[in-house]
């Protein structure tokens, strides 16, 4: 059963008084800007952190305040601060004027196409609260979890956790728009570490970047089963210290479901941000391969191929109601069966490049600007079955899991994955285990090389935090894949 | 130029929370910076920032068994003491023997009121080593006027030349605070100036970035103009095979490897571990001309002189004169090793709490950037790397690519612009390969460490690869 009380906790839990305070807000710059909004952004993150042979770390970090973003004759200008006392928005809201009047004249004057307003409430459905879990069942659940890692000979560090956020959020515009939304995620994850003089081998469960997260309650980490994959990831480290080299060539690959999703995170998602596209993260973050006149034209990948941003799918980190411009969630295919169709785009980017809106505006809380980042953005499950079929269907080759390093370049096109784990499959059985596997590519010609994507009952989907701009911001989003089967990819490259 | 904070108000309260009785004992660090950020692309600025964080984290302590806190507003401090209280009470009744953890004591490495600036002012001394000032006028007056109009000059220079500019001016003030219940009283505050540009002009790209306490050491229109200058020479590309290259590296690229050093051991948490490369602390394994330590208290990057635990910072050197040095480390770590803290506690967010190096600094040589390249006589100059990641932990590999302005060097000259590239190399090779310094230090910032940098000169290394690993016979 749905948790409501979940969302009743700290100062801005109360939408009348969030909407007083954004109206105040809206009353301080209206007539003064062209356009203005503001986000009243509540969090408090729960972590605790079990490691082999020490004590407990666990914190509760709060965070409160208000970011104001205005356009004052064609110029944009941002102001954040704390909410310490009662003139910071009004105070934040002058500074984010006079940013803006400094930076007039500065270029071509910004057009911002107006729109009508959107308002609402949204929030995250929750089974069980994990901030209403008790002390002593968090601590019973990873000190297990520990000890089922650490049972193997050979494991020299455990590293498990879990975590919770939540948050109430909070948007108006000079458009009239006013949304709250309560939001609420959940996570937790397991490294074992072995080690010798010449090698350092990591296993990890779920996910091997942050554990994983989603949009969800405690039920989430529940459904992790961190004890029962507790003793596997444990063993399969120690096994890694003596496992065989990973080869070197061109080879044929099944690749897991985590492993797919960070692929989708840095060729795709990155890759179809608009504002990389138009080069306004051209001096950190860097541009794309893709243009925004391949639209409809740009063959990305395979038939096998497609990829979706969908915040509305509820339960994932990626899942809200209005992104952090007050642009209403939406599904959008970005790529279908290998047709570049669409970009994730905000509404400034949108309107300059004359393109879709699709509603990929985020922001880290309230102190920094939205910008373009992923939203929920999975690759279609496909026609491929299980993945005992879809070994079946490699034949000859490698099945691989787990990401264990990863690098692309500016442009999101020449990347390079290595993985944790990596199984040699001969006709279709999976056989020994490999250690330190890389593969390499060119971003198209990978997702062109997919021959089939396995099907809904393999799909997995894990949250992500991601960085970006400058200064550098978190972004918090989710991937969803089934493992697929390339074909042709080059292997021990790093 | 305005503090986030009043300090005196600030330690005033933090004293206030102090006297709670709730736990055995407690700790207050308070993180606070106000930046303002001019970032253009495309001819316009178009994203410019003022943003103001706070966060104060309680640390509370009962039977050795700690929980920890954080809030925004010094409102709320009295609710996160008592939360705090609450929360280690809990974990100690949770437990079924003593904690482990000890908060600092005052003394030697964690004063009580010494050390720390007691405000906006120049000249802070440093406990271990020579005067590092923390504020600076002329960041100051490195205003948003300044900055706006650099930026306008930096896009018309860049426009002019055909191409275009993209980047960042920014200054910031930083402060941070600690009080314990046990006496330590430590507090400053510092300015911040950084610079970061990318020219393109074509396919031809060059990139500058650099920071400092001091807005005048950024020398930002020099600095565009020599952008502006090697992304016009950088114009026709080609793909360089692949193999083994005499290099120069840039400072970025340099500062990029020397990022790398906690993770290949210098850090007390894989030192106590047994993991790394402190476990051939005396051995030679850099250059001779490698200096590379975290000083708190050098005059480069951004020095602060303690850390979030009260410690005073020490110079801690990974390679002296080549030879391996030691890990940085906080309480927990240096507990583990058996030694005092080098006062290097850190939370990263997202991430379990552990040391961390935040003022990595190189020392520099005699020569200018331009004398180690006209000392190759075929090799490549390479200005950035883009995407490290570690590969090997005990080999220090990592994989990574090449970016912006890159370019064959041949008779002692840049020649043939070349095409980013793909490499997978070890960052201790290529210590252990440098054959000269530069002398010209620059800064760049480290992501996701409070308040960190990294300052590195250029250097000429006898061999970096480029291209990924080849080929090798499957086991």
């Amino acid at each position: 059963m749905a948790q409501t009380n979940a969302h009743r906790w700290g100062d801005l839990a109360d939408d009348e008084a969030a909407a007083a305070l954004l109206a105040s807000v809206m009353s301080t710059i209206d007539n003064r800007v062209d356009y203005g909004d503001a986000r009243l952004v509540e969090a408090e993150e729960l972590r605790l952190y079990h490691q082999l042979d020490r004590d407990p770390d666990e914190r509760l970090e709060k965070s409160i305040g208000i970011g104001v973003r205005v356009l004052v004759d064609g110029s944009w200008g941002f102001a954040a601060a704390p909410l310490s006392d009662a003139e910071v928005p009004a105070r934040t809201a002058d500074r984010a004027i006079a940013v803006a009047r400094a930076g007039v004249g500065a270029g071509p004057r910004v057009t911002f196409p107006p729109r009508p307003a959107a308002s609402g409430r949204y929030q995250t459905e929750v089974g069980l609260d994990p901030f209403a879990v008790s002390a002593a069942e968090r601590d019973a659940l990873l000190a297990d979890a520990i000890e089922a890692a650490a049972a193997t000979p050979g494991v020299s560090s455990v590293t498990a956790g879990v975590n919770a956020k939540r948050q109430h959020r909070h948007f108006a515009s000079t458009e009239g728009s006013l949304q709250h939304q309560h939001l609420l995620e959940t996570g937790g994850g397991l490294t074992a570490i072995a080690a010798n003089d010449h090698e350092v081998q990591r296993r990890s469960y779920p996910n091997s970047f942050h554990g994983n997260t989603g949009g969800s309650g405690w039920e989430f980490v529940l459904g992790l089963d961190l004890i029962g994959n507790g003793g596997r990831v444990g063993e399969e480290a120690v096994a890694l210290l003596s496992a065989p080299m990973a080869p070197a060539g061109v080879n044929d690959l099944v690749i897991g479901a985590q492993q797919v999703s960070l692929q989708i995170h840095e060729s795709s998602g990155h890759a179809l941000e608009l504002d990389r596209i138009l080069g306004d993260e051209r001096n950190f973050a860097g541009t794309s391969f893709i243009q925004a006149g391949d639209v409809g034209a740009l063959r990305y990948g395979s038939p096998a191929v497609s990829i979706t941003s969908d915040p509305t799918v509820a339960g994932t980190r990626g899942s809200f109601g209005w992104d952090d411009e007050g642009t209403p969630a939406r599904r959008a295919g970005l790529i279908e069966e290998g047709i570049f169709r669409r970009t994730l785009s905000n509404r400034d980017s949108a309107a300059r490049a004359g393109l879709e809106l699709t509603g990929a505006a985020r922001a880290d809380g309230w102190a920094y600007l939205p910008v373009c980042f992923s939203t929920h953005v999975f690759l279609e499950p496909g026609a491929g079955g299980s993945l005992a079929e879809l070994l079946d269907r490699l034949g000859d080759g490698y099945y691989i899991e787990d990401n264990r390093s990863w690098s692309i370049d500016n442009r999101r096109l020449n990347f390079q994955f290595g993985t944790e784990v990596a199984y040699e499959v001969r006709s279709g059985r999976r056989g020994r285990l490999l250690r330190n596997f890389s593969y390499g590519g060119i971003t198209p010609q990978f997702w062109n090389s997919v021959e089939a994507v396995a099907g809904r009952e393999e799909f997995r989907t894990f949250g992500y935090p991601c960085g970006k701009g400058e200064p550098k911001q978190w972004g918090f989003l989710s991937h969803g894949a089934a493992p697929l089967l390339a074909r042709g990819i080059r292997t021990g490259v790093a | 130029m305005q503090a986030p904070l009043n300090e005196a108000r600030t330690m005033e309260a933090l004293d206030a929370a102090l006297r709670s009785t709730a736990a055995d004992e407690f700790e207050i660090s308070v993180l606070a910076r106000s930046g303002e950020y001019t970032r253009f692309a495309g001819q316009v600025i178009h994203q410019p920032q003022d943003i103001v964080e706070v966060q104060y984290l309680v640390r509370a302590l009962v039977n050795g068994h700690p929980y920890r806190v954080a809030t925004a507003t010094a409102a709320d401090l009295d609710r996160a003491v008592a939360a705090a209280a609450a929360g280690a009470r809990t974990r100690a009744e949770l437990s079924k023997k003593p904690g482990q953890v000890r908060l600092a004591a005052p003394g030697v490495g964690a004063g009580a009121g010494a050390g720390g600036g007691a405000g906006p002012q120049p000249g802070t001394a440093h406990s271990a080593g020579p005067a590092a000032p923390y504020w600076y006028s002329d960041t100051e007056a490195y205003d948003v006027a300044a900055r706006s109009g650099l930026a306008k000059e930096a896009m018309a220079a860049a426009l002019t030349a055909g191409g275009e500019a993209a980047g960042m001016f920014g200054r910031a003030v930083t402060q941070q605070l600690v009080a314990t219940s046990a006496g330590i009283r430590r507090q400053i505050a510092a300015t911040e100036a950084s610079g970061a540009l990318t020219a393109t002009i074509d396919d031809g790209t060059a990139h500058w970035v650099d920071l400092s306490r001091s807005a005048g050491r950024l020398d930002v229109a020099g600095s565009v103009a020599r952008a502006v200058a090697q992304a016009r020479a950088g114009r026709g590309r080609v793909d360089l095979p692949p193999g083994t290259y005499p290099a120069v590296l840039g400072a970025e690229a340099v500062g990029e490897l020397l990022g790398f050093l906690p993770d290949v051991g210098f850090t007390g948490t894989l030192a106590a571990a047994g993991i790394g490369i402190t476990a051939r602390a005396g051995q030679p394994l850099a250059a001779p001309l490698v200096d590379v330590a975290d000083d708190g208290g050098a005059d480069m990057g951004l020095p602060i002189d303690f850390d979030i635990e009260g410690v005073t910072k020490r110079r801690v050197d990974f390679f002296r004169h080549g030879v391996v040095g030691e890990a940085v480390t906080d309480l927990a770590t240096a507990a583990a090793l058996g030694r005092p803290s080098t006062g290097h506690a850190h939370i990263a967010r997202e991430q379990v709490p552990e040391p961390t190096a935040p003022n990595i600094v190189m020392s520099g040589g005699t020569h200018p950037e331009d004398v180690l390249i006209a000392q190759l006589e075929r090799g490549v100059y390479l200005q950035r790397f883009w995407y490290t990641r570690l590969v090997g932990r005990i080999t220090g590999t990592i994989t990574g690519v090449t970016r912006d302005a890159c370019f064959l060097i041949e008779d002692g000259r840049l020649t043939t612009p070349l095409n980013g590239m793909r490499f997978t190399e070890s960052v201790l090779g290529v210590l252990a390969g440098v054959q000269a310094v530069g002398a010209g230090v620059r800064s760049q910032p480290i992501p996701n460490v409070w308040n960190g940098a990294i300052s590195a000169p250029s250097v000429r290394a006898a061999a970096f690869r480029l291209g990924a690993a080849p080929i090798e016979p499957a086991a």
